[in-house]
C-alpha cells in the first residue's frame, strides 16, 4: 500500500469509529430520555473535535510509522518520498466528488424530516450523520479508485 | 466509436534503459512509484505533460512510449 492509501485508510478508520460512537450514543439517548437539546450539542462538538483530532493524530501517526518502515527497509536515514502526484490529485477529487454528492443527498433527506413531523434537532443530527457517512463514502471510493484505477472524464 | 485506450512499452523502454527500476522511473519524471505502476498495467492515462516526461526520461518520441490502440490489440 503506498502512503496515501495507507493515509486514506487511516482516515477511513477514525470516521467509522467516529461514526459508530455517535450512533450509539444517539440511539441510545433517542430511547432513553428523548433528544435532549443540551446533551445532543456536547455530542455534536465532542464528534467534530474528535473528527479533526483523530485525522490529524492519525496522519502524525502514520508519517511516523511509514517512515520508521521506510528506514528499516533500506537501511538508510534518507527520507521517504511522500510526493502527492497528478494520480493522487485526480482521485483526490473524484473522492471529494463522492463525498459531496452523498452529503447532498444527506441534506435533502434531513430536510424530508421536517416534512414527517420531526423536531430541528432530528434535522441536525441527521446532518451531522451524512456528513460522517460523506466523508467515508469519500475514503472508500478513493481506496477502491487506487486498486481499479482512475480514468480522466 | 470503438473502444480505445492508452497503451505503453514503459516496460520495455526501462529494460532496454539499464534495466531501470520502477522507483528510479518516478524519481526521474516526479511521480510516485505506485503512479508509474498503474501507467504500466494501463490502469491510469496519465497526462500529456507526464507522458511527454517519460518520452524525454528514456530519450525516445512520444509514439515511442505510448500509443491509443483498441482494446483487445496490444501496444
Amino acid at each position: 500500500m503506498s502512503y496515501r492509501e495507507n493515509s486514506i485508510t487511516v482516515s477511513l478508520v477514525s470516521y467509522l469509529l467516529i461514526l459508530g460512537y455517535y450512533l450509539v450514543n444517539w440511539l441510545r439517548m433517542y430511547q432513553e430520555e428523548g433528544l435532549n437539546s443540551a446533551v445532543i450539542f456536547k455530542l455534536w462538538g465532542i464528534v467534530i473535535v474528535a473528527g479533526i483530532v483523530l485525522n490529524i493524530v492519525g496522519n502524525i501517526l502514520t508519517n511516523i510509522v511509514l517512515s520508521i518502515v521506510h528506514a528499516i527497509k533500506t537501511g538508510t536515514d534518507k527520507e521517504p518520498r511522500f510526493v502527492e502526484d497528478e494520480r493522487d490529485k485526480l482521485i483526490d477529487l473524484k473522492g471529494t466528488k463522492a463525498s459531496y454528492i452523498t452529503f447532498s443527498i444527506g441534506v435533502f433527506l434531513a430536510m424530508l424530516s421536517f416534512v414527517f413531523g420531526q423536531p430541528p434537532l432530528v434535522m441536525f443530527s441527521l446532518i451531522i450523520f451524512f456528513s460522517l457517512t460523506a466523508e467515508i463514502i469519500g475514503d472508500i471510493s478513493q481506496l477502491y479508485l487506487y486498486r481499479r484505477g482512475v480514468r480522466y472524464g | 466509436m470503438d473502444k480505445r485506450r492508452v497503451r505503453n512499452n514503459i516496460r520495455k523502454l526501462r529494460f532496454h534503459n539499464n534495466e531501470m527500476t520502477q522507483e528510479q522511473l518516478a524519481e526521474k519524471v516526479g511521480v510516485t512509484r505506485q503512479t508509474i505502476i498503474a501507467i504500466e498495467a494501463a490502469k491510469y492515462a496519465p497526462s500529456l505533460e507526464l507522458a511527454f516526461r517519460i518520452a524525454l526520461a528514456f530519450d525516445v518520441p512520444l509514439q515511442d512510449v505510448f500509443s491509443y490502440t483498441a482494446d483487445d490489440k496490444s501496444a
